[in-house]
């Protein structure tokens, strides 16, 4: 071979992420253990809220070798489950998924488990352990098995099956990793935390290596709206997505083509668009040459009267359990929570949601509030400095302006929802600056900062009258003593002061509008410090 | 304890509990306790041109409890009440002093904050002294109504025998001392008189002279000093002599701005005790000198307004200055270089606060003592001093910047002082009224 020859081959994808499972979030032993987690508990919790069912999710860590850092950690939901003639490419073959269609999910690449299983099968060599039933189904199924790297392929070890005993459904997926359990320890549990914040509708358990049992207990019966299927908007359109239509649907004709496979044409507009283009309506779509195609395209793309993306696809938190999740975390002095109209960018439809805790239990903010970022109820907790909400928080909002002087113990809780959030990669941590989005995101800040303003004027007022009735109130036993002293004689002394100072009492609470207890508070305090 | 003093105990008294039950009736019928007193501000206080004195005005402050700006002045005012009840109560004579010594404790509570806060009744004698005042005008009496002393330095002798306490009292047998004015002028009776006018001098010293050369003997007058800035019992003994022994009073004062001022004190009353007028003020006090005419003459002054636009500006300030009577000095030019002193800033601007700018501007050559005079807002002198007389006295004053010690009169020989100036400016009525 010379020196310019190169030695030329394709690699699966399996091979490909094992490779270079760091893009995925593997980097390390501790960011590993998170991420399995991660990424097995999002499963769980698509299989469930998705589908309109409470969650029921427990996950537990073991030690699993004596002397070697090894771990095994499963976890069980009370979801969907899998079919099992789907389990073994589920689990096994790397860019396959359920999740490829136009709704909101945790899940959107198909890689997720198969990075797990991977990652188990290089560093501990065992395989995955799956037990699943769906809720129809008589029978639990039960797998073992690996990823043919190179095929990009399931190996089936173990499958078996037995007859269900009581209705249950719902999935359990056990993986043995090496990992550095101690370290990863706290980021486990902090994310566990943020995911049970916007889930209140949710019951998590987590069991550490060390028996410690983590429990969120649900504290709401509401649940988000579930997300229905809908179909692309013709704005996320491009050359590519249009070629492969053609190619692989039967339609007879360009215009049923158009009203079918998206949202928002109808006939006359699928007319429009297909005249514009220079086609006749009733063309055979897999009779487009490239010329035509891309004429068609543009015609779609530069329609401009489509209603926006629905937002039907999408599963906003709503305003009442982002509350509940705050309070149930904060015990805030004041909470509120926005759910702004739905957006949309390029064709995808999003809702950004925004909730603020102040006072209480809430962690301080020094320069900025502490910001607790979400994505379709993901949370996001590594590259917050690049990322834009924290941007937005920290340098479009005058915190000033809303009475809050930082530090304070105030909290930006922000939830971007879609089909296809913007992340910068595929660990989906961080959210990319679009600016259909920071507008959003901004408005919704301004708009439960506003709250947060209303209440804290509303406290300092209720706090000056305070000021206001105090600075009267200790004057109260003077008075009395006074006019006692010129009216009373000796044996009416007592019986006069009492009485003037019970009078007393009651006009000042009533001119000043605060309680009668806190004044008689105070001038008891004068009486107790004066030995009356 | 004589009578009459118990008497004016049991009528103070009366007075004091008559305004509290008042209080206490508001309080009992659920309502804000609140005083309502007249306004003790400078907005309301009012020359009365019928009475030429100072007197309140009709505006009235009301001093709710409920008012957070007002609630501690309200409980200072009743704390101040209890006191001067209880000492009353209790036969004792308390100075100002003294009330604000017993009036001054710490309250100690608990504020919502949860932190323990100390604060005083009053701190300074300065805040019990103005909690006096507006019990005064709360309860419309003075305070030596309510028995209460004040430091007095006022002076008298001559013909006149007076009860004071038990004692019957003969002020022309006080050799070479005199009857010290006391504190609670009303509670002297005026038993047998022989006099024909009162003289009041400014000066303590001016006033032993005149007392050891015989002077109220010899011209039937009763001789008074203040010693300096009036007092209140001086004020209200010379205004009951003036009202029950229907004699005329003359003042007699430094010629300088200083010195006109305390005639206006004894004539009209004082700007920060204008609500005691009624009863201190002697409005038919007439200032017999020392007079800048009486150094000078009148020259100075024709020769001012011989220029119309002065002229002019100074009828603006008091008609009739040129309808004034001409005036010879009493002094020679050399006399003048000697006892004359020069002005001070201070004496000018205290000048300027009398009959204000204008009469400055127009009469004042020295330029460099004149941008010397701050300038404040307002200046526009008191009406009592809108008069011809006292523009040509301060005119010539602010020309010759000069000012003279009525104890420079005595220098020029007690005798000119005794025989010829005081009796001759009073039989030829060269007074200012
Ligand atoms: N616990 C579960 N319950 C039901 N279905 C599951 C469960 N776990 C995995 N699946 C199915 O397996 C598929 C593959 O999961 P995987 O995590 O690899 O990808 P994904 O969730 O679709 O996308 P992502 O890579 O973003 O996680 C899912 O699309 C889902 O259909
Ligand atoms: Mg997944």
């Amino acid at each position: 071979m010379s020196q310019y020859d190169e030695v030329y081959r394709a690699v699966s994808p399996a091979e490909f992420f094992y490779k270079y499972r760091e893009i995925a979030g593997f980097a390390n032993p501790v960011r590993a253990v998170y991420q399995t987690i991660r990424e097995l508990v999002e499963n769980a919790l698509d299989a469930t809220d998705v589908h309109g069912i409470p969650p029921d999710v427990k996950v537990t860590i073991k030690k699993a070798d004596e002397t070697q850092e090894f771990y095994q950690i499963t976890v069980e939901d009370n979801g969907i489950g899998i079919p099992p003639n789907i389990v073994p490419n589920a689990f096994g073959k790397v860019l396959f998924s359920s999740k490829y269609v136009m709704r909101q999910s945790r899940g959107m690449y198909g890689l997720g488990v198969k990075m797990v299983v991977l990652y188990a099968q290089m560093t501990t060599g065992r395989p995955v352990e799956v037990i699943t039933s769906k809720p129809n189904l008589k029978r639990i199924y039960y797998f073992k098995l690996r990823i043919d790297v190179n095929r990009n392929e399931p190996v089936i070890l173990e499958a078996g099956s037995w007859r269900k005993t009581r209705d249950w459904h719902g999935t359990i997926v056990s993986v043995t990793i090496e990992g550095d359990w101690n370290r990863a320890k706290s980021r486990v549990l902090e994310y566990i935390n943020r995911t049970a914040i916007v889930l209140p509708y949710a019951n998590i358990a987590l069991l550490t290596p060390e028996n410690e049992i983590i429990y969120y207990p649900r504290v709401v019966n509401t649940m988000p709206r579930p997300p229905v299927e809908t179909k692309p908007h013709p704005q996320g359109l491009d050359l590519e997505f249009l070629s492969s239509l053609v190619k692989n649907t039967g339609f007879d004709t360009l215009e049923k083509l158009l009203i079918d496979s998206f949202q928002g044409i109808g006939e006359a507009t699928a007319r429009q668009i297909v005249q514009k283009a220079g086609l006749d309506p009733d063309r055979k779509p897999d009779s487009l040459t490239n010329e035509e195609l891309l004429a068609l395209v543009n015609a779609i793309k530069s329609y401009d009267k489509y209603k926006p993306p629905s937002p039907k696809s999408l599963s906003p938190l709503g305003e009442e359990i982002i509350i509940a999740g705050l309070k149930r975390a904060f015990e805030p002095e004041f909470v509120t929570a926005v759910s702004r109209r739905p957006s949309a960018y390029s064709g995808h439809p999003f809702i950004v949601e925004v909730g603020l805790a102040y006072g209480g239990k809430t962690p301080i903010g020094e320069d900025k509030p502490v910001v607790l970022r979400y994505a379709n109820k993901i949370p996001l907790l590594y590259d917050e400095a690049t990322d834009m909400i924290v941007e937005v928080v920290k340098d479009e909002i005058s915190w000033d302006n809303y009475m809050v002087s930082l530090p304070a113990p105030i909290l930006v809780l922000v939830h971007v929802c879609s089909t296809k959030v913007p992340f910068k990669g595929v660990g989906k941590e961080s959210i990319a600056d679009i600016p259909e989005l920071r507008r959003e995101v901004k408005l919704g800040i301004m708009e439960a900062a506003r709250g947060l303003k209303q209440y804290l004027s509303k406290k300092i007022r209720e706090e000056e009258a305070k000021k206001r009735a105090e600075n009267i109130a200790k004057y109260i036993p003077e008075v009395a003593r006074s006019l006692s002293i010129i009216l009373a004689d000796e044996d009416s002394f007592n019986a006069l002061r009492s009485e003037v100072i019970r009078k007393l009492t009651t006009v000042v609470a009533k001119k000043t509008g605060v309680s009668l207890d806190l004044i008689q508070g105070i001038v008891k305090s004068v009486e107790a410090e004066a030995g009356v | 304890m004589s009578k009459i003093d118990l008497e004016a105990r049991s009528r103070a008294l009366d007075i004091v509990e008559y305004s509290m039950k008042e209080l206490i009736e508001q309080i009992e019928r659920g309502e804000k306790p609140t005083l309502i007193m007249p306004k003790r501000t400078l907005s309301n206080t009012i020359y009365d041109l019928k009475h030429k004195m100072l007197l309140l005005g009709p505006e009235l402050q009301k001093r709710s409890f409920t008012d957070v700006n007002e609630a501690k002045k309200f409980m200072q005012t009743l704390l101040m009440a209890s006191i001067i009840y209880e000492a009353l109560r209790n036969n004792e004579y308390p100075t100002i002093r003294d009330l604000y010594y017993r009036g001054k404790h710490s309250i100690v509570y608990r504020s919502i904050d949860g932190k323990r806060v100390s604060e005083n009744t009053w701190d300074e004698q300065r805040e019990s002294d103005s909690v006096i005042r507006d019990l005064e005008v709360l309860l419309s009496v003075l305070r030596e109504d309510l028995l209460i002393l004040s430091k007095e330095k006022g002076k008298v002798v001559g013909n006149l025998v007076i009860r004071s306490g038990d004692d019957t009292i003969d002020l022309s047998k006080m050799g070479h001392g005199a009857y010290s004015i006391e504190p609670t002028p009303d509670l002297i009776e005026f038993i047998d008189v022989d006099a024909e006018y009162i003289l009041v001098v400014e000066k303590d010293a001016v006033f032993q002279q005149l007392h050891r050369y015989g002077f109220w003997r010899k011209y039937k007058a009763i001789l008074v000093t203040s010693a300096g800035q009036p007092d209140r019992a001086t004020r209200r003994f010379v205004r009951r002599l003036s009202d029950e022994l229907k004699l005329p009073v003359y003042i007699l004062a430094d010629s300088d701005p200083y010195g006109f001022y305390i005639y206006s004190v004894f004539k009209a009353g004082s700007i920060t005790l204008s609500y005691e007028s009624e009863r201190l003020a002697t409005p038919s006090a007439k200032f017999i000198g020392v007079m800048m005419t009486d150094i000078f003459g009148d020259s100075v002054f024709k020769k001012i307004i011989r220029e119309r636009e002065a002229r002019k500006t100074l009828e603006e300030v008091a008609t009739g200055i040129e309808d004034l009577k001409p005036k010879a000095p009493y002094l020679s030019e050399s006399e003048r270089s000697n006892f004359i002193i020069r002005a001070k800033t201070k004496d000018l601007e205290r000048a300027v606060e009398l009959v204000g700018y204008k009469v400055a501007d127009v009469c004042m050559e020295d330029k460099d003592a004149k941008s010397k005079i701050k300038r404040k807002e307002g200046l526009t002198g008191y009406p009592w001093f809108a008069t011809p007389h006292w523009v040509r006295e301060l005119c010539i004053f602010f020309n010759t910047l000069s000012k003279l010690e009525i104890e420079a009169m005595a220098s020029k020989g007690l005798k000119f002082l005794a025989d010829k100036y005081i009796p001759e400016k009073i039989s030829s009525g060269d007074w200012i009224d």
